[in-house]
């Protein structure tokens, strides 16, 4: 049974989809990530058309990120203070970035571009993950408890428009988390990801926030910023699917709920080693795509419609 | 049914018209293509009849052509060079008037001097050596020697052609006691919407004798329809509707896993 998706203009079969969400959604829920960047080259695998793929990954990040902010809200883990410094960096860079995006468009360049970017993305996600889940494993074998450090300070501290950051007992300048907001917005609206990869590790080694807290404000601020962006694709690039958009959503927040209670049964490192894997091998098949002479050197894309 | 029909025509036309030698009639299943949720392309039946007038021999070779020709779009078709070992698109070049469907189907092959001479034929330029290139195209970008704009031109029917949107066939034309025939024509999903031509000819001894022509509509409907043109029209509202659709779906599906968790 296939469905015909209105913007993307062609029609793909539906249990295909519904499968390709729930797999994303359940691999988010098992390890609390949002899974666009699993999402936006699966669809493009699928013949979705890149730009399609970006804005409407963007707007199913809304949904998830939704999904998992509540627990975390319930729970007093959002720093909504931070979240909003963030967000003032993450609007003008999604407003950067839809440009960048619709003039990449414009030149035909825009496929092999997001290529790149989630070559290098799923690289850089894909062995650190291997390398962190394998350190684990080894050290569990090992019996040795890793010592963490409650809190950093480095250059984020000494920067000057200080505020006060309550909930994370941050007390750092304005700067720094702008501009990590901004960098997350380029990479939200070219990319379609919500960036959660990149943030955490960010706030935690730039800005030193607590570990607790982290999690929480991104997927906070992943909320506004991939809304913000759904808006944006859908004014500028007229890009987003709605119905393609609402079977990955339907689907995702299933898998994800799946996902989340199958995490409490089975132990992270292997799983992590094996999505690990997974994503190393959508960034070896990306690179296979860009580095490997295609049986067809040229492509075509419609214009416009003359009347 | 259809059969029937297409008989009664061929005696109702034979009646009215006796002074002619060969008539031709041509009908189809359907005069508008819907593109609703569950379009997935279509088969369009083309049928008709050509009449002969039996007192006439029936020596001379007759042929029929289908053609169907779609609406007309400017398409970009870019080439991909390797740089450094990567892929990378690089020349461009923008092509006017290209119909996003093209079918030609006859009953016998055709020759390229016969498709030249009648301006038949889309696929055909690819062979023929004079190409009026300034009805082709606007930009040629950086494409200027005449090897390289051939190259660029076999390419855009090569592309289409791979996506099932150009077709040039001389076997799917059915010839049903001499003088019925019909043909399925695939209309694949990627098609455009718009207005479609069929033009019919009936071909006698390598010269058009009649020629037939109906459109058909390719048309957005119901939902499909409702969403396209609403993104369209209203791209701020669409993109507000995506994002509440997103944070309903979202937000109840976090509170019924909650609740079934607690059972």
């Amino acid at each position: 049974m296939s469905i015909y998706l209105p913007i993307a203009e062609l029609s793909v079969n539906i249990f295909l989809l519904l499968s390709l969400g729930g797999v994303v959604g359940f691999l988010s829920g098992m390890f609390g990530l949002g899974g666009g960047f699993l999402m936006t080259p699966l669809l493009i695998f699928i013949g979705i058309p890149t730009n399609v793929a970006v804005a409407t990954s963007a707007n199913q990040i809304v949904a998830s990120s939704i999904s998992g902010t509540l627990g975390h809200w319930r729970q007093g883990l959002v720093d909504f203070k931070m979240g909003g410094v963030l967000l003032i960096g993450a609007f003008f860079g999604s407003i950067l970035g839809v440009w960048i995006f619709s003039k990449l468009v414009a030149i035909g360049q825009i496929d092999t571009v997001i290529s790149i970017l989630y070559f290098a993305l799923l690289t850089g996600i894909g062995l650190s993950m291997l390398i962190e889940s394998s350190k684990v494993i080894r050290d569990r074998i090992r019996r040795k408890s890793v010592k963490q450090k409650i809190h950093y300070h480095n250059w984020a501290h000494r920067l000057p428009f200080k505020i006060r950051f309550y909930k994370s007992k941050l007390y750092i300048s304005v700067i720094p988390p702008i501009i990590i907001g901004f960098v997350i917005g380029i990479l939200s609206a070219t990319m379609g990801i919500g960036g959660a990869f990149i943030l955490i590790p960010a706030m935690i080694y730039f800005l030193g926030m607590p570990t607790s807290k982290v999690i929480g404000t991104s997927l906070f601020q992943i909320i506004f910023i991939t809304a913000l962006v759904t808006i944006l694709h859908a004014t500028t690039t007229f890009a987003v699917d709605a119905v393609l958009a609402f079977f990955l959503i339907l689907s995702s927040v299933i898998g994800a709920q799946i996902g989340v209670l199958a995490a409490n049964k089975l132990r992270g490192e292997e799983i992590r080693a094996l999505l690990a894997i997974i994503v190393l091998g959508v960034a070896t098949k990306i690179a296979l795509d860009l580095l490997v002479e295609p049986n067809e050197i040229f492509n075509l894309s419609v214009i416009r419609l003359v009347f | 049914m259809i059969r029937q029909l297409i008989i009664l025509f061929y005696i109702f036309i034979g009646v009215l018209m006796p002074s002619v030698s060969i008539a031709l009639v041509i009908g189809s299943d359907q005069e508008e293509i819907y593109i609703d949720a569950n379009f997935s392309g279509e088969e369009l039946l083309v049928f008709g009849a050509f009449y002969s007038d039996p007192s006439q021999s029936r020596d001379s070779k007759s042929d029929i052509l289908i053609e169907v020709v779609g609406p007309l779009e400017d398409v970009a078709l870019r080439k991909k060079d390797s740089y450094f070992g990567f892929w990378l698109n690089s020349k461009s070049v923008t092509f006017r008037d290209v119909p996003g469907f093209y079918y030609l189907s006859s009953t016998s092959e055709l020759t390229n001097e016969f498709l030249t001479n009648n301006q038949i034929g889309l696929l055909e330029k690819e062979r023929s050596e004079m190409i009026d290139w300034s009805s082709l195209t606007t930009d040629w970008g950086s494409v200027v020697n005449e090897k390289e704009k051939k190259e660029f031109y076999n390419a855009l029917i090569r592309t289409k052609q791979n996506d099932s949107l150009f077709k040039q066939v001389s076997d799917e034309i059915e010839i049903i006691d001499g003088n019925l025939f019909r043909s399925y024509i695939d209309i694949p999903n990627t098609v455009p919407v718009g207005e479609y031509n069929v033009n019919l000819h009936l071909i006698i001894d390598n010269e058009v004798s009649q020629e037939y022509s109906y459109n058909f509509m390719v048309t957005r409907v119901g939902i499909e329809e409702a969403i396209y043109s609403f993104s369209k029209n209203y791209p701020f509202f669409y993109g507000l509707i995506s994002l509440v659709i997103a944070i309903v779906i979202g937000w109840s599906g976090a509170e019924i896993f909650k609740r079934f968790r607690k059972v």
